[in-house]
């Protein structure tokens, strides 16, 4: 019997993005290929068929010449808390939401590949496959042995870097403690940001950082109204970034967006 | 009963419909999952004891502080001590791996070419200059009577936490300008106003940006003294040759400009060979160039370098990482070790007042072996012992007893003169940084500007665009850069120029289009980004040294189908 998709988690592990700090270096993404054995991009690979578990786009607020003004918004599996449309459409059940952590995951060894995950994803955060992993010779000696690669053929997407959850809870047991110490788990992309553009913390604990700044004047969600609970917060104090909230994807609404 | 054929063959069509409602084969389809999942073409990542190691990354002279995930000796991660790391430092485990890598170069016919030139008329160009490296190149040029040759022969460092109000002049303050962390932590403090064409990434952060035209810093530099906000500046950071002077202006002088310091180095080495920027040297002055670009953090034209070497027969000898920078036009290009194998102390910083001094602790040993070291090579022109001259500058920084080292692994500050020198070497092996915040910072020298100034706007009806340059990156990058220049568009890659929409147009070229980036000064081949947020009229061009060759700053060029 599959576990409901809507049972409220012990933990509710989330971000809070400040889309006003990115400077769009791209170190988030680079950190996050390196902690989860994402191999370098295919002769072939363009943003169709890449696979970067957490994207950061360009968008503008459509305007010309000296007027125009751009920001980079990081995009990464959105960990819906509600009727997440992956999970209900994988005829696998190779998606599940981890009722400790809230954190929507992904067995690729359970994955066929058929993608419905990533028609059914409203935020196109999700990645398939299409090629077998490859690193130049010699790289694969720097792969993350708390992550396995994958194969060609299957879905990936971002699991909050659930290794280092795992070894922040090893760490815990140790300890005999129950519950992890939040400095012992960060995920990748988080602890690599130069600007401290993106928190990252429980959200049903009202004293971290990251639950108060999802809740404070600017914050929003993507694609709210869709009513998935997703768990990335975004900031920002320009009224015309708020609008990538109501787009399927950063920038996809005007001719302009790229990435 | 007696069962028929028909039968049998009801019985075996009833069997696989029915199966088909059971789970059989449904669990087929997971096992079969599960079974390819393992099998052999998946790399399987190492295991073993995972431990931390720290050290300074050299890929530029902000020198972050890096703590590396290993396992057994093998690093697996880097990340940032007390702040991120940019992209280029997060992924320098993979560069020992590069398929890229020089792997092999002929040093003995090297060292017997140059023995057969002579040592007349012989320089060394170095484009890394400040490092320990770099005095013994001095010390071999002044015993051999020869030239020690950099980009600027006077860097200043800025002091922004003391700064209010910035004015950026092109300047890619916040894209890895300076310290990604201490850039960070000052910006709080300051107010940002950025002058460039195109909305960088450091002009999209800033609190004010000043859209000017392609070409056109100088120009707005000139007129920075007649400005509204002129009188609040602190300091003006960028690269037009009027910056320095604007500068002086303004009294930045001493109070957020100062001479970029170095940390002591023994008395011995005090008769080294003075720094000479490039431009200064006589034209076909030059026999024999010895350049080291093994960690270079700039690159000059080759045509600006060509015109330094004699007419007759110059030798020219590139100790590189890759082939894609001087190993192009040396007669021998001789491979290096790059960053994070070899033993070496980072340059002073750009936004560092006070004397630093930070060693990058190899993570592995040397994947290619047969590499030449370039300070090997040059001392042992001029007689000289190299091996420990990092040892050499530790001891004489000890010796001051001034400062403290801040070790990585437990973030801990100890004063120099509380430690013996065994152990301060020994810190600063172990990833640490030794600085002295008191040393009083000195006020640049009052010479002129080394910056070598745009190329000439000149009228050139069939070049159309106007170059604009951007960061410099690093010769070598991670195959992981692929996310960020091929996967995502993030950053224009070294070999891409970029193009308003209506100029791609105009020029009949696509997205991703190979074509032909044609200057005053030749030609290179090049693929098209088309993007909007480039002013019509202007070609943002990558990095790559094939580019830079042909195309400076405010170039005049234009962009052709191949």
């Amino acid at each position: 019997m599959r576990p409901s998709n809507n049972q409220t988690p012990a933990a509710r592990y989330g971000m809070s993005i400040d889309v006003d700090r990115c400077n769009g270096c791209g170190s988030c993404m680079v950190a996050c290929a390196v902690e989860n054995n994402v191999p370098p991009a295919a002769a072939g690979a363009t943003d169709r068929t890449g696979l970067t578990w957490i994207r950061v786009f360009r968008i503008d607020n459509g305007a010309e010449g000296a007027d125009r003004r751009s920001a980079f918004v990081p995009v990464l599996c959105q960990h819906c808390g509600k009727d997440a449309p992956c999970v209900s459409v994988c005829p696998q059940q190779a998606v599940d939401v981890d009722p400790a952590t809230g954190i929507v995951g992904q067995m690729p060894e359970r994955c066929l590949g058929c993608r419905y995950c990533m028609a059914a994803c409203p935020y196109h955060a999700r990645y398939f496959n299409w090629w077998d992993p490859a690193w130049p010779a010699g790289m694969e000696k720097t792969l993350n042995p708390d992550v396995a690669p994958r194969m060609r053929g299957v879905v990936e997407k971002c699991n909050f870097c659930h290794g280092r959850w795992h070894a922040a809870k090893a760490k815990a047991v140790a300890n005999g403690k129950a519950e992890i110490d939040p400095a012992d788990y960060i995920p990748a992309c988080v602890e690599a940001c130069p600007n401290g553009a993106i928190q990252f913390g429980n959200l049903n604990d009202a004293a971290t950082a990251t639950a108060q700044s999802a809740h404070q004047p600017g914050s929003f969600r993507m694609l709210e109204s869709l009513g998935t609970d997703p768990k990335i917060y975004y900031h920002s104090k320009k009224n015309w970034v708020h609008e990538i909230s109501k787009a399927p994807r950063p920038g996809t609404a005007k001719e302009t967006s790229r990435g | 009963m007696r069962n028929s054929r028909r039968d049998i063959f009801k019985f075996a069509g009833g069997a696989v419909a029915g199966a088909l409602f059971t789970p059989a084969p449904w669990r087929l389809i997971t096992d079969t999952a599960l079974w390819s999942e393992n099998w052999p073409g998946i790399p399987r990542p190492a295991r073993g004891e995972i431990r931390a190691k720290f050290t300074n990354c050299a890929l530029c002279p902000a020198g972050c502080a890096v703590r590396a995930r290993c396992v057994g000796e093998q690093p697996v991660s880097l990340a940032g001590v007390g702040g991120g790391l940019c992209p280029f430092g997060l992924t320098a485990h993979h560069l020992p791996y590069h398929p890229a890598r020089l792997r092999q170069g002929p040093i003995g016919e090297a060292t017997a070419a140059v023995g057969k030139h002579g040592k007349e008329a012989i320089a060394v160009l170095d484009l890394n200059p400040g490092r320990t490296v770099s005095w013994t190149y001095r010390r071999a040029m002044a015993s051999v009577k020869g030239l020690y040759l950099a980009p600027e022969s006077q860097p200043v460092a800025y002091d922004l936490p003391a700064a209010k109000t910035v004015l950026s002049i092109g300047a890619a303050l916040l894209d890895g300008w300076g310290t990604p962390a201490n850039v960070s932590a000052a910006r709080r403090n300051f107010r940002l106003i950025q002058a460039e064409p195109t909305e960088s990434r450091t002009a999209m952060l800033a609190d004010e940006w000043i859209p000017i035209a392609p070409g056109g810093e100088s120009a707005f530099a000139q007129s920075v003294p007649g400005l509204a906000f002129a009188k609040d500046l602190s300091v003006v950071i960028g690269d037009a040759p009027e910056i320095p002077e604007i500068n002086r202006r303004i009294g930045a002088f001493g109070k957020t400009v100062f001479a970029r310091p170095e940390a002591p180095v023994p008395d011995s080495w005090k008769g080294a060979a003075a720094v000479t920027a490039l431009d200064d040297v006589p034209d076909h002055s030059i026999g024999v160039l010895l350049i080291d670009e093994s960690s270079a953090v700039s690159y000059i034209p080759w045509h600006r370098i060509q015109r330094k070497l004699v007419r007759e027969n110059p030798l020219v000898v590139t100790f590189a990482a890759t082939r894609g920078g001087y190993a192009r036009y040396a007669q021998y290009a001789l491979p290096t070790a790059v960053y994070p194998e070899v033993s070496g102390d980072v340059a002073p910083a750009v936004d560092c007042v006070h004397p630093a001094f930070r060693i990058s602790v190899p993570l592995v040993a040397p994947v290619v072996t047969g590499v030449a070291n370039p300070a090997d090579f040059v001392a042992a022109l001029a007689g000289l012992p190299a091996t420990d001259s990092l040892r050499e500058r530790a001891d004489a920084i000890h010796k001051t007893g001034k400062g403290v080292v801040v070790t990585y692994a437990d973030g801990k500050e100890t004063p120099v003169k509380d430690l013996a020198a065994d152990a301060f070497w020994k810190s600063l092996n172990a990833g640490a940084a030794w600085t002295w915040a008191d040393a009083a910072p000195r006020p640049p020298a009052a010479g002129r500007s080394t910056v070598h100034p745009a190329e000439a706007l000149e009228s050139a009806a069939d070049l159309p665009l106007v170059a604009i340059g951007g960061p410099q990156t690093p010769g070598l990058v991670s195959p992981l850069m692929t996310k960020l220049y091929q996967e995502s568009n993030l950053r224009l890659a070294p070999n891409r120029v970029a193009l308003h929409p209506d100029d791609a147009r105009a020029a009949k070229l696509a997205n991703g289009a190979h074509a032909t980036l044609q200057t005053l000064t030749g030609k290179c081949a090049v693929e098209v980004t088309i993007d909007p947020a480039v002013p019509p009229g202007a070609v943002q061009v990558g990095s790559s040294p094939g580019i830079q060759d042909v195309c400076g700053p405010a170039a005049r060029a234009k962009v052709v189908r191949a």
